[in-house]
């Protein structure tokens, strides 16, 4: 079972398997093919943690033998949101879970002016409001880009307590900048760092998840 | 025809062990391999031993009936002694010939439930083959036969039921003639001159007297239908004595241990958070279509099975470099090739996607484990497992679902027989009643590990309500066929 070190911050278990599992994505001479491999299989932990936090309701079915069975069924919609690039690699973990979810799209890039973040496009379901929404982006630094995102779900009428953000590792300054902004939304994640350097990178950090898993 | 003091063993008599404490316990599996019911078959060469065996095997139908050949155990030739056998003048009808020792050890070893490795012996060549042997295992029926087979005293005390065929020396002379010439390649001169110089003279002195130390004398091929029928109807009631010793040894794993499962250590069960329960409840409901199920049971299991590998063991910290560049200590290793996994045909093959998606190079091997229609008997039908499975850490044994558990008590002790270590054993089930992981776990003294998604106590089975978990509906919606 999770924990929440944080409010609304919740870390999956920390298991002899988790914590290999980022041993090999950390590392950085673990190949594309397996930091790609063992990445997804974090995410598909994310995803899964993300939706055991979805309310249910009580449903009473009948057996294959004729019998009643009283468990639950889900209550309520949702969607994925990913942060272009890097939050599109979690896309296929939310899939792999939920076969036909909607799937928006956010990209922010550093305005080279101002060096502040910048929205350069969004596309995102038309009934964004009435769901419940996954934002996806592997790595919670400075929280720049995912308080903008968040800005523009909330714009959207979707309300901050049903946002889960889903990030593979993030520091708790992180944490506090983004919750500074939105207090309400849940954060899921598999670690936290111990911080940032004076580039504002992670530290221990695991690289360029993007570039890890799309490019290098 | 008469039949005498066969002995049948069972572990009937001793079903509960005394401890050096003196109380009792509960008695450890015994899987029918351990007491296989061993057939000698004698005679001298040509009577028509093969023949009789192998009615008998046709007859009985039983899986993992070995039908041995004694004529694998000749001693390999000396070159000497080899130059001689190409000039028909080796005598290979004296006992000297065949290496009792081997083949005492062989049946040793399988009545033990160990595996074996039968030699194989080349008559063109004279000589073992090499590099060349049969692996048996787990055979519930051995039949030995040869005409030396009535004749080591060792052999025969492990002998349930001994069988001597019994012809006319000139019949015997023309079949060997025939199949000598036919089959094995020789020239007739040599044929003839082998039986005079050696054969007669060896069934004379040798082969004949071992008679008396058959229980029941069959008569040869021509005219022994009847004798064959009767010996067939006396192993088949022989055989069913076995089999209800086995299902009732079964039935008394379960065991007087009243503790709840739910504090067992070795029983983790799925935490039932809302996504889990959503997911049993809609695989559990009957109007799921083909297409859900299999969707859902993935993602089931795909849970089920991370759970199981949360606690693979450490393969110690080492430092790493980041790809930030930055030094880390301590870093947790973990091997995922060090797992591997058997699955029971067809139930556990529901897991294999899931288990594919988690660990892609996964070895798997397989076990096919049918209950007999008539006795209940749970049977080993078939075993292909990677090899050196006993090297692995951790050994997934998958299922869907456990009702009695005899099929997965059976299977954790193929794996043991392989030297897997029991405690390396996972037991991966999606439904299981109390009764049957009472089994498994009385059986091996409680160190293997169970993880299951929904176990359904013996309590609730009476309540009522709960019978969907006696019913395999999960393959049969799985793979779409009954």
């Amino acid at each position: 079972m999770s924990t929440e070190p944080f409010k609304n911050v919740y870390l999956l278990p920390q298991t002899n398997q988790l914590l290999g599992l980022y041993t090999i994505i950390r590392d950085k001479n673990t190949t594309r093919p397996d930091f790609i491999f063992y990445s997804d299989r974090i995410i598909r932990l994310l995803v899964e943690e993300g939706l055991n936090h979805l309310p249910v309701t009580p449903k009473t079915v009948a057996t294959h033998t004729g019998e009643d069975f009283t468990g639950v069924s889900f209550v309520g919609r949702i969607c994925g949101v990913s942060i272009v690039r890097a939050g599109e690699s979690m896309e296929q973990g939310l899939r792999d879970c939920c076969r036909s979810v909607r799937i928006g799209k956010i990209l922010i890039q550093r305005d080279e002016e101002t060096a502040l973040p910048k929205l350069f496009y969004e596309k995102l379901p038309e009934d964004i409001s009435d769901r419940y929404v996954f934002l996806l982006d592997p790595m919670l630094a400075t929280g720049g880009s995912a308080i903008m995102a968040t800005d523009v779900l909330i714009k959207r009428g979707v309300k901050p307590e049903r946002i889960y953000f889903l990030n593979l590792i993030c520091s708790k300054e992180g944490i506090d900048r983004y919750h500074a902004a939105h207090p309400d939304v849940k954060i899921v994640t598999g670690v936290l760092d111990k911080g940032l350097n004076e580039q504002k990178y992670l530290v221990p950090g695991l690289g360029d998840f993007g570039d890890r898993y799309y490019c290098i | 025809m008469c039949i005498r003091n066969e002995t049948i063993e069972n572990s009937g008599d001793n079903m509960t062990v005394e401890d050096t404490s003196g109380n009792t316990r509960v008695p450890r599996y015994q899987p029918p391999w351990n007491t296989p019911y061993i057939i000698g078959i004698g005679g001298t060469s040509g009577s028509g031993k093969t023949s009789v065996a192998s009615q008998i095997v046709t007859a009985i139908n039983v899986p993992w009936t070995v039908l041995l050949s004694l004529d694998n155990f000749y001693k390999p030739l000396t070159p000497e002694e080899g130059k001689a056998a190409f000039e028909n003048k080796y005598d290979f009808d004296n006992p000297r010939a065949i290496d009792m020792d081997l083949a005492y050890h062989c049946l040793r070893s399988l009545k033990e439930g160990k595996c074996f490795e039968v030699p194989v012996y080349s008559f063109v060549n004279h000589n073992r083959v090499p590099g060349k042997s049969i692996r048996i295992y787990g055979a519930s029926v051995i039949i030995l036969e040869g005409i030396y087979a009535l004749q080591d005293v060792r052999i025969l005390d492990l002998m349930n039921l001994k069988i001597y065929v019994d012809a006319d020396l000139d019949v015997c002379l023309a079949r060997r003639l025939s199949r000598d010439i036919v089959e094995r390649g020789r020239d007739l001169d040599g044929c003839l001159s082998q039986w005079e110089r050696f054969v007669k003279p060896n069934a004379v002195k040798y082969v004949r007297p071992t008679m008396r130390n058959a229980d029941v004398v069959v008569p040869s091929m021509s005219d022994n239908r009847v004798a064959v029928e009767y010996l067939v109807s006396h192993i088949r009631s022989k055989l069913r004595a076995k089999s209800y010793e086995h299902v009732k040894e079964l039935n008394l794993l379960e065991g007087t241990d009243l503790t709840p499962l739910d504090e067992n250590p070795r029983v983790h069960k799925m935490h039932k958070t809302p996504q889990v329960l959503a997911l049993i409840t809609m695989l559990l409901d009957k109007t799921v279509c083909r297409e859900d199920f299999i969707f859902y049971f993935d993602r089931l299991s795909t849970i089920l099975l991370s759970k199981v590998l949360e606690n693979i063991p450490l393969e110690g910290h080492t430092e790493i470099v980041t790809a930030s560049n930055n030094a880390m200590a301590n870093s947790a290793m973990i091997n995922f090739d060090k797992v591997a996994a058997v699955d029971l045909i067809r139930s556990g093959d529901c897991f294999i996607h899931s288990l594919r998606k988690t660990l892609p190079n996964v070895p798997i091997g397989k076990l096919l484990i049918q209950s007999d229609s008539y006795t209940g008997e749970p049977q080993l039908h078939c075993e292909f497992l990677p090899r050196g499975i006993n090297k692995f850490k951790k050994v997934m044994l998958l299922e869907t679902q456990i009702i009695s558990g005899a099929s997965m008590v059976m299977a954790i002790q193929v794996l043991l027989d392989h030297g897997v270590s029991v405690s390396c054993i996972d037991v991966v089930v999606f439904t299981a009643t109390e009764q049957g992981l009472r089994r498994i776990l009385n059986a091996f003294d409680g160190k293997v590990n169970v993880y299951v998604a929904i176990l359904v106590t013996t309590e609730q089975l009476h309540n009522g309500n709960k019978e969907w978990c006696l019913s395999r509906f999960v393959e049969r919606l799985y793979f779409g066929c009954p």
